[in-house]
Order: structure tokens, then C-alpha cells, then sequence
């Protein structure tokens, strides 16, 4: 049985028509990305990694007044193996580092990740000895939702960016940009002068330097300089 | 800073803790009369050479200071005590205050018979922070001395586990709510991330903590064979 039988038209029939009328073929021609990629951005599956109130927000983005559904996040996979989007809302502390990472080397290839409001992007507000300052320096992120918390149409936003970065891609150049090294499993994802860079000091932290090495305060410096 | 800015609210963070010396230190409440409350009278009277000083804060809370050396002791009575019965450990936990001023541990109990409160406090000088562990008295001080343990650094003797619970297992840079600990941690972040991510996550849990909830229960044994087939157990 070929595909003549099963699809409407039969074929190239000159007696039952096809869906462009009688005698037109029944197939479409493509390119092999645009199939792909629109198969890949219409069903992704997030692994929901809330760890505060962004993940309050998150869940009411999957809700039924604001439905992710719609746009292919049918399942939200509590099991990373399942999982094509790794969406990190809430602060993230050094004592979770390690399993963020883990979780994020246990998705199978082609993944993405989203770091949704200030504490995952930046570390927010805590700019503290317990918190990852942007979860950036632990895992690749491709978008950053900004928000305390974002508002679920942001987290929306956020994911039809995620779409829309998915439909630029190519097979050729997929796993090109996404391979990864085993060798750098749960080693920091930028290096130290980045992480530096990520985590410089801003808001009270006036006593201490960028690398937070001791109580460093610079010649003739107030804390009104600092002040916006 | 050398000269005064008004309106600024960081000032305080530059400054850091408002200096004072150890002797003179204010430690703010009224001045109370022990006969107020049963158990600080009794305290008085029967520990007249342990209770250091007796304060009211809040309108109607007690604290009494206590010698660190007689603390078991006075907790077990404080428990064992039908007059008083504390038999709520409501919280076991500390206060630093910085610039070389001791630690205080503070209990806060509360007895369900008398319906009384009462808080306790023991000063730890910085150079000797050791105090005997009261988890053979109150079961929850268990993770709650941890807790003390893990923040401040002060050694509960006689504790069954003490190991950190808050901060990882391996954490190096010391105790974070000390009053000397920078607000940042003493390593770069830097090096804070590559410790973080090289943690063993297995490591956090012992095989015991792993299978609480799952402890067997001690059911009796069914005998086999007295039942007919598809009977149950009750039918006549």
C-alpha cells in the first residue's frame, strides 16, 4: 500500500482531486531544517527547575488563563531524559550548583535553557556567600527573562524566543554550536575572570573588591560613590 | 568615614558593627523584679551563684543569663522540675554581636503544663566557644544545635552528629553569621564555583538520613496456611 492509497487524491488521479484540484500531486517539497525545526519548536518539553517564586509564576503560565500548551509545552517533564528546555526560576545556592548541572548534563541533545527572573541571571538581590551569582557561570543559557518575578507572559515571551532561535538553525551547524565536552561534565561553565566579571559587586557590598577577597576598600571611596 | 553625611542609608555597612567595649556592654530590657516569674525566682534562688543577670524585653519576656558551665544542669531541672516542666524546647539558636563580644546561645522554652515561656542565655567568650549539648534532654536540639554549629562555630559537647547542615559538607571559608565573615564569602567567586560544582550531592546524606521514613515496622507475622483459599483474615 503505497501513499497513493491513504491520501486523499490518490496521487496524481485524474478522476478525485487532489488539494490542489484534479491531477496535482499530493506531496509537498521542503527543506529538511524547516521540517525539523518546526517539529523541534512545537514540542518542546520544559524540566521545570523553580526553586522560589518564579516557579509560582511559571506554574501559572502553565495553567489554564495563560496555557503554555498553546505553544507546544504540552508536558512540563519532571524527568530531565524527557526534557528539551531547562527553565532555571529562582535563586540558585552553591549547595544546588552541583545538581543544576547534573540535570542539565542528563538532557539529551538539542537542549536549550532559559535562567527566568533576576536571581537566576544574576543572582538578584543576593549578592551573598551562599548564592550563584547568574547561573550563567554553572550552565549555557540562551535566553534571560528579567523580571521579580517576570509576569507569565514573559515567561512566554521568553520561550517563543527560544522558538524563534530554533527556527534560525541548521542541521549542519546544530551540533557544531551545541557539542559538548565531556571532559568539562560539572566543571564551571565560563572561566574565573568571567565568573568575576558575571559577579562583580554592586548594591551593598562596598566593603569588598570584584574577586571578594577580603574586606578591600578602595582609597578615598565612600559608599556614595556607589550610590546611583 | 571621616566626616558625617546624613541620609545615606549605607553608612552602617562601612562602619560596620558600632563599637563598644565588652564591659560596658548594654544589653538594653528592664530592669525586672524575679518574683514576677515563678521559674526566674526559683532560678534565683536555687542557682543564686549561676544566674548572672535577669532582664524583661517586649513587655513580658524573661531572659535570664546563665553561667555556660552550669547550663545542663540547669536545663535538666528547668525540664525535670513538676514546679516548672519546660517540656518544649521551642529553639535552640545564637546571637553574635561582634567586635569581640561573646556569643550568646539562647534557649527558648516553653512549659505546656504551666503554660509558661521563659528564654535562657549562656555568653561563649570567642576563644572558647564549647557548651554541653542538651539533645539528651530535648530531642529536637539535635538539628537545631547543628544549625548553631554550622552558622556560628560553637561546639555542643556530647552531641551525637555534629556536622554542618545549612552549608555544604566541605565548606572551608568558616562560619557565615559571624560578625567577622565577610558578607561575600572569603573566596572568589571563582573559586566558590569550582568548589560548588566539584561537590559530591551523595555526599550530603548519610544511609540512615537517605532511609528515614522506611523504617520497618515490627508487624505480625501471618500465619500461613490457616486460611482457605480466597478467605480473608475476619470472615466467618
Amino acid at each position: 500500500m503505497g501513499l497513493k492509497h491513504i491520501l486523499p487524491g490518490g496521487g496524481t488521479s485524474a478522476t478525485t482531486g487532489g488539494i490542489f484540484g484534479a491531477g496535482s500531486p499530493t506531496f509537498l517539497t521542503s527543506k529538511v531544517d524547516w521540517i525539523v525545526n518546526w517539529g523541534r519548536r512545537n514540542s518542546l518539553w520544559p524540566m521545570p527547575f523553580g526553586t522560589a517564586c518564579c516557579a509560582i509564576e511559571m506554574m501559572a503560565s502553565a495553567a489554564s488563563n495563560f496555557d503554555l500548551a498553546r505553544f507546544g509545552m504540552e508536558r512540563m517533564s519532571f524527568s530531565p531524559r524527557q526534557a528539551d528546555v531547562l527553565i532555571c526560576a529562582g535563586r540558585v545556592p552553591y549547595k544546588l550548583a552541583p545538581v543544576l548541572r547534573r540535570v542539565w548534563d542528563q538532557m539529551p541533545q538539542p537542549k536549550w535553557c532559559i535562567s527566568m527572573g533576576a536571581c537566576a541571571s544574576s543572582g538578584g538581590v543576593f549578592d551573598v556567600y551562599s548564592m550563584v551569582q547568574g547561573i550563567d557561570t554553572i550552565v549555557p543559557v540562551d535566553v534571560y527573562i528579567p523580571g521579580c518575578p517576570p509576569r507569565p507572559e514573559g515567561l512566554i515571551y521568553g520561550l517563543m524566543m527560544i522558538q524563534e532561535k530554533i527556527r534560525q538553525e541548521t542541521l549542519t551547524r546544530h551540533f557544531e554550536h551545541r557539542a559538548e565536552d565531556p571532559t568539562r561534565v560539572a566543571k564551571p561553565q565560563v572561566g574565573d575572570l568571567e565568573v568575576a566579571e558575571l559577579s562583580g559587586p554592586f548594591g551593598n557590598s562596598t566593603q569588598q573588591d570584584q574577586l571578594s577577597s577580603g574586606e578591600v576598600v578602595r582609597e578615598g571611596s565612600t559608599s556614595d560613590d556607589l550610590l546611583p | 568615614m571621616t566626616d558625617k553625611k546624613s541620609g545615606s542609608g549605607l553608612d552602617a555597612v562601612d562602619e560596620g558593627p558600632i563599637s563598644s567595649d565588652a564591659s560596658s556592654a548594654d544589653h538594653g530590657g528592664d530592669e525586672a523584679d524575679a518574683s514576677e516569674h515563678t521559674s526566674v525566682a526559683a532560678l534565683k534562688q536555687r542557682f543564686a551563684d549561676a544566674v548572672v543577670r535577669h532582664r524583661v524585653y517586649a513587655g513580658g519576656q524573661h531572659v535570664v543569663w546563665i553561667d555556660p558551665e552550669k547550663s545542663h544542669e540547669i536545663l535538666s531541672w528547668l525540664q525535670a522540675d513538676p514546679d516548672h516542666h519546660y517540656d518544649m524546647m521551642s529553639d535552640v539558636t545564637a546571637v553574635d554581636y561582634g567586635n569581640g563580644r561573646p556569643v550568646n546561645v539562647v534557649y527558648q522554652m516553653f512549659s505546656t503544663v504551666h503554660k509558661r515561656e521563659l528564654r535562657l542565655r549562656c555568653e561563649l567568650p570567642l576563644d572558647a566557644l564549647e557548651i554541653d549539648s542538651i539533645v539528651d534532654l530535648w530531642k529536637v536540639a539535635d538539628w537545631l544545635e547543628r544549625e548553631v554549629f554550622d552558622l556560628f562555630g560553637v561546639t555542643f559537647k556530647g552531641h551525637p552528629d555534629l556536622r554542618r547542615i545549612l552549608m555544604p559538607q566541605d565548606y572551608a571559608e568558616g562560619h557565615p553569621l559571624r560578625k567577622d565573615f565577610p558578607l561575600r564569602g572569603r573566596f572568589s567567586r571563582a573559586e566558590q564555583t569550582r568548589r560548588a560544582l566539584a561537590q559530591d550531592v551523595e555526599r550530603f546524606y548519610r544511609a540512615e538520613d537517605l532511609s528515614a521514613g522506611h523504617i520497618p515496622q515490627e508487624v505480625a507475622p501471618v500465619e500461613v496456611g490457616t486460611l482457605a483459599q480466597g478467605e480473608r483474615e475476619g470472615n466467618s
